[in-house]
């Protein structure tokens, strides 16, 4: 599937801004695998084939195994495999993700306090609302898969 | 209902990039209207009362009337009161917003494509990628609707 268009040099003032708040969330208490969670549980949620494939490749170079990954799809269905700060995690990132079914529950963010420190939790939130914009980039524009 | 803690002063660097989202956006070629409209009806699809409240208050100021804003639950079923690029810039909203339901679909496209060139898609996609990041956080942290 061809490109559409390329955000970054169509809009390269946005596309600035955008790695700007990536760089922003670099000061963040989030493991590289745990960063990679949120982003491939959400690019599967939305459907964004350009950022599976990189965050997928980025997660198995940081030491993340394939079952894990194959299983985020179910992960609620396979829980012994994460832990369960991973499952909060995720679960956060869902709930971001499809912030219009539910918001960020009740339920989930007392379960959050109780293990995450407030600013813990804004960099999980923030994290999932970050894929969340390169998503629908990439997703918009027909982003191609690199080679 | 109230906050249950302030992004902003948790993670200042990245409210700071997300109002670098906002800046580069600034000299888009949407009129004022257009901005609150993108913002408006995405804030309806994800629910965020916040958002609501602050952007029907400033679509206002420019000029807005009540009954479109009103309206703009139903704009589909309701054509007469939008122009052909402001339909177009709805539905592009309403696709960025639910991405995970079948993307920026190409009957879409190809619409935008013939009332807009690619800077000016670029610059409705990422307006509508800017109010969901906003959507996200102020619904996350409860953020208090304005006196």
């Amino acid at each position: 599937m061809s490109a559409r268009f390329n955000m970054a040099t169509t809009n390269a003032a946005s596309y600035k801004a955008g790695i700007g708040m990536e760089t922003a969330l670099q000061d963040s208490f989030l493991s590289p695998i745990q960063k990679e969670l949120i982003k491939i549980r959400t690019s599967q949620i939305n459907g964004c084939a350009f950022c599976l494939d990189m965050h997928t490749k980025d997660a198995l170079k940081y030491g993340e195994t394939p079952q894990r990954i194959f299983l985020l799809n179910a992960w609620r269905d396979s829980k012994e495999l994460f832990t369960l700060e991973e499952q909060i995690i995720l679960t956060i990132a869902e709930e971001i993700t499809l912030i219009s079914d539910k918001g960020l529950s009740e339920e989930t963010y007392q379960q959050a306090k109780e293990i995450f420190s407030e600013r813990q939790l804004v960099d999980i939130i923030m994290a999932a609302i970050s894929i969340n914009m390169w998503n629908r980039i990439a997703i918009s524009t027909h982003l191609p898969i690199a080679k | 209902m109230s906050a249950r803690f302030n992004w902003t002063t948790l993670h200042p660097a990245a409210y700071k990039a997300g109002i670098g989202v906002e800046m580069a956006l600034q000299s888009s070629f949407l009129n004022p209207i257009q901005k609150e409209l993108i913002k408006i009806r995405a804030s309806q699809i994800n629910g965020c009362a916040y958002c609501l409240d602050m952007h029907t208050k400033d679509a206002l100021k420019h000029g807005e009337i009540p009954q479109r804003i009103f309206i703009l639950n139903a704009w589909k079923d309701a054509k007469e009161f939008f122009t052909e690029e402001e339909q177009v810039i709805l539905m592009i909203t309403e696709e960025i917003t639910l991405i995970n339901q079948k993307g920026l679909t190409d009957e879409t496209y190809e619409k935008a494509k013939k009332l807009f060139d690619e800077t000016q898609i670029s610059q409705i996609i990422m307006a509508a990628v800017a109010i969901n990041m906003w959507n996200r956080i102020a619904k996350a942290s409860h953020m208090e609707i304005g006196k």
